[in-house]
């Protein structure tokens, strides 16, 4: 019951957060240098057409109306039509959304296990172990996305032709028609996620070691895989889910660099397409949307927390 | 991906063999021969129908990809869209009236140029067995294009008066021009004005369409199906269906065209192009003038010191244009004499080509004060070779004693903001394919924004009496005139025409014969 009543105030406080967000998305699309006139209507038209156009979609409107507009519109589900071709914002976040979810979820089912098994092995042991892995996760935390994927571009699908160069996908089919093409993106999505993700767990690991609770176990013998099962990991499992969420989070801005490199057809390419463009309804909707499952995220995080967090005093 | 072959399709070749077989290829060949440039050409592929899917790899547009070609601005909308609908139709140097016309006869123009009259080809069917009629071409004129936000419908808009455009009878279009103009056929027969039927507002799959082909599958941003459409008025495609891919990265269209995944690449990057070169199993196939992209730098003459028309022509000396063409294009493309438009019947006639004299261009620079002048070129990646060529300007540029630095913008900002797009004292730009003097006459005359302080009202109206002119040669003499003054007093450097640098595999015939390259329509295509 205490765990309904703390997830309605979660959910109350991401409702809020979401509504100020998408305001300052608005705000930052707004700020941009130029609006979605050229892209609309050519890079020739003349001062008049240009007028025309602008006030067609509305960009002479001032902002705040603007946006309570949008904001009315978004509340009964409507987040209205692109500026570039008119598509449905809804629609096309309904066919790139699951794409790229797709993509998240593979990362994390290479990167979760990994990452725990990493944190694992270096907060226990220490040494010479530990500061490789920490050293090399560190550097891969600070090379940006596009240069690992050009690294794995060059050597796994220009020198050794083992992957294709970019995700195409087959016609009315879905990425999983093509399963190697997902290789490239998962793989340089994991580099980035394995970095955040092993450093937060690793200082789990050694924190929860350190507890006297451990400590105890260590003293009546227990040693290797049989403490890391029994007393470690029961203990470190509220901090390694949080150190996921925020690891998911990070991955959200990854996607971004990462379908764009690879051409792949998820909500990111279309957020970069949208920018360039300066189609305003469509950022304004992707990112809202984004944010949602950002938000989501870290309240099924939270969530999970709490519950292994009330385990967690059952055990000591 | 192997080539589909559906059973509709192995059916429909395994008749058109047994027919081949029983009355010889004659017959087969009988019903595409009714249409000006239709008649097959001898060789591989074109003499029958060679059936097959053709599969062709466009950038795209992403998931705002829209059926709707009014709106849609990749140029995979209009390439799909002119797969899918009848033109009224193309630009042909060798047809009557200098086009090929697709759903219309022919157009008649009044002698005092203030009404065009659009004749209706009888006999054209929508897919529905509906039959084409003077509403479906006014409807898409009047109610659709007018409405379209698009430079190339405004181009129409610019010209006709398409609120006053009515039907006379079942096979008549009559359309008021909204001052005197000679070459408007020119304008309504580019190849990007598509019918459809009367009424129509929403586009979508099964749709009434008069086109060459069918759409059976349309998914925005990863391509789109087709099938033939065996009613199609005057030639029926020789292929059974079409297949159209989106693929934005240049070398991955290249990719899937070497490994036999697609039939057709289209606008590869120069250095993708090279590497095409030593392959067996492809071959290049550039668009052929007047289809060529135009690259420029425009010197705003609202700024100094481009106001002095001797600094203009020094920055138009000082550039090396075969070296451009040379090193950034690998010898694919052509040098350009500072206008836009090369290949079109109003391209200026006789015009010196401008020799590169970066002696002359010192000395001119001395002359006007500006010898040492700071200046920033402004680019970015928003065509192939666009970046390159302006880092070999400022070279250029150096060579004649001006401070000059490359400013690149990402991809997508260069025109993003406009005015101050604009306002800069020298920017890269490229022009799309369209004939010089309704380009003029749309975004250089009247002091437009894209003029870049270009502002003379003497060429304006000598611009406006040559396209009102009807006697052929007194117009081409106008236009050059007009054309020369841009020549020797404008503000735009024009070192170099890009082809869309396409590559298809051997064998593949018959892209180029739809004309309009510059979005290919597949009608005539036939695979190996």
């Amino acid at each position: 019951m205490r765990l309904l009543a703390f997830a309605f105030r979660r959910l109350a406080g991401a409702a809020v957060l979401l509504v100020l967000l998408s305001a300052v998305v608005f705000a930052a699309t707004t700020v941009l240098p130029g609006d979605a006139v050229s892209a609309v209507a050519g890079v020739d038209a003349s001062a008049a057409q240009r007028a025309e156009v602008r006030a067609e979609l509305g960009l002479d409107r001032p902002v705040t109306e603007r946006y309570t507009d949008w904001a009315a519109g978004a509340v009964r589900g409507d987040l209205g039509r692109g500026f570039v071709g008119e598509r449905s914002v809804t629609e096309v976040i309904a066919t790139r959304l699951p794409n790229s979810l797709l993509l998240a979820a593979l990362t994390l089912a290479v990167t979760a296990p990994l990452a725990v098994l990493l944190g694992l092995w270096t907060g226990l042991r220490g040494g010479v172990a530990d500061r490789v892995v920490s050293t090399s996760a560190q550097i891969l935390a600070a090379v940006p996305e596009f240069v690992i994927a050009a690294l794995l571009v060059a050597v796994l699908a220009v020198w050794l032709e083992a992957l294709p160069r970019v995700s195409v996908i087959p016609l009315g089919g879905t990425p999983l028609d093509v399963p190697h093409a997902l290789v490239l993106p998962v793989l340089t999505l994991s580099a980035v996620g394995l970095a955040v993700a092993t450093r937060l767990l690793r200082v789990s690991v050694a924190d929860t070691a350190a507890t006297p609770h451990c400590e105890a176990a260590r003293l009546n013998g227990v040693r290797g895989v049989r403490l890391a099962v029994r007393h470690i990991l029961p203990n470190a499992a509220g901090p390694a889910v949080q150190a996921l969420t925020l690891t998911t989070g990070a991955l959200v801005g990854s996607a971004v660099v990462v379908e764009n490199v690879f051409d792949y057809p998820g909500i990111g390419r279309e957020l970069q397409l949208a920018v360039a463009a300066r189609d305003v309804p469509m950022v304004q909707g992707i990112a809202t949307a984004l944010i949602a499952v950002m938000l989501a995220v870290l309240l099924l995080g939270d969530l999970c927390t709490r519950l292994l967090g009330a385990g967690e005093g059952h055990r000591r | 991906m192997s080539r589909q072959i559906d059973r509709r399709a192995f059916l429909r070749r395994g008749a058109a063999a047994a027919a081949a077989l029983a009355v010889g290829p004659g017959l087969l060949t009988a019903c595409s021969t009714d249409e000006p440039g239709a008649n097959p050409k001898s060789g591989s592929g074109s003499s029958a129908r060679s059936g097959g899917t053709f599969r062709a790899a466009f950038v795209g547009g992403g998931a705002s990809e829209t059926l709707d070609f009014f709106n849609g601005p990749s140029a995979l909308d209009l390439v799909r869209a002119r797969a899918w609908h009848g033109t009224l139709g193309n630009l042909d140097p060798r047809g009557p009236d200098g086009v090929r016309y697709g759903v219309l006869k022919g157009i008649d123009i009044s002698d005092d140029l203030s009404t065009y009259t659009l004749h209706v080809r009888p006999g054209v069917r929508f897919t529905d067995g509906s039959e084409l009629t003077s509403a479906d071409i006014l409807h898409s004129l009047s109610a659709l294009a007018a409405k379209s936000k698009l430079p190339v419908y405004r181009l129409a808009a610019a010209n006709f008066d398409l609120a006053r455009a009515k039907a006379d009878g079942g096979l008549k279009v009559v359309l008021p021009t909204l001052r005197p103009i000679a070459d408007g056929r020119m304008i309504l027969c580019q190849g990007n004005f598509l019918v459809v039927k009367d009424g129509t507002r929403k586009f979508a799959q099964g749709m009434p369409s008069c086109g060459p082909f069918r759409l059976t599958e349309f998914t925005a941003g990863q391509g789109s199906a087709f099938e033939r459409y065996d009613d199609h008025y005057g030639h029926v495609p020789l292929l059974d269906g079409l297949e159209l891919r989106s693929i934005a990265d240049s070398t991955a269209r290249a990719g899937a065209l070497t490994s036999g995944e697609i039939d057709f690449a289209h606008d590869l990057s120069p250095v993708t192009a090279r590497t095409l070169a030593d392959n067996a199993k492809v071959e290049p196939a550039p668009t052929k003038s007047p289809y060529l992209v135009g690259l420029s730098f425009q010197m705003n003459m609202s700024a100094k010191p481009f106001d002095d028309p001797r600094v203009r022509e020094a920055f138009k000396l000082a550039v090396d244009r075969k070296t451009m063409v040379r090193t950034v294009f690998y010898g694919n493309a052509e040098v350009g004499n500072d206008l836009p438009s090369i290949g079109f019947p109003d391209y200026a006639q006789g015009v010196p080509q401008r020799a590169h004299d970066p002696e002359r261009a010192r000395e001119l620079l001395k002359k006007a004060r500006a010898d040492g002048m700071k200046v920033t070129l402004t680019t970015g990646p928003e065509t192939p070779g666009m970046v390159e060529m302006a880092a070999l300007f400022v070279e250029d540029l150096k060579k004649v004693g001006v401070q000059a630095s490359v400013r690149e913008l990402p991809a997508g900002q260069l025109y993003a903001d406009f005015p101050a797009y604009a306002a800069l004292p020298l920017a890269a730009s490229y022009q799309m394919p369209v004939p010089a003097l309704s380009t003029y006459q749309m975004s250089t005359a009247g002091g437009s924004p894209s003029a870049f302080g270009w502002k003379d009202s003497e060429t304006d109206a000598l611009v406006a009496k040559a396209r009102a002119e009807r006697d052929p040669a007194r117009a081409k003499e106008l236009s050059t005139r007009a054309q020369r003054t841009r020549w020797t007093q404008g503000n735009q450097v024009l070192p170099v025409f890009k082809p869309n640098l396409n590559a298809q595999a051997k064998g593949v015939d018959g892209v180029r014969d739809d004309l309009f390259e510059q979005f290919p329509g597949f009608s005539r295509a036939s695979l190996a």
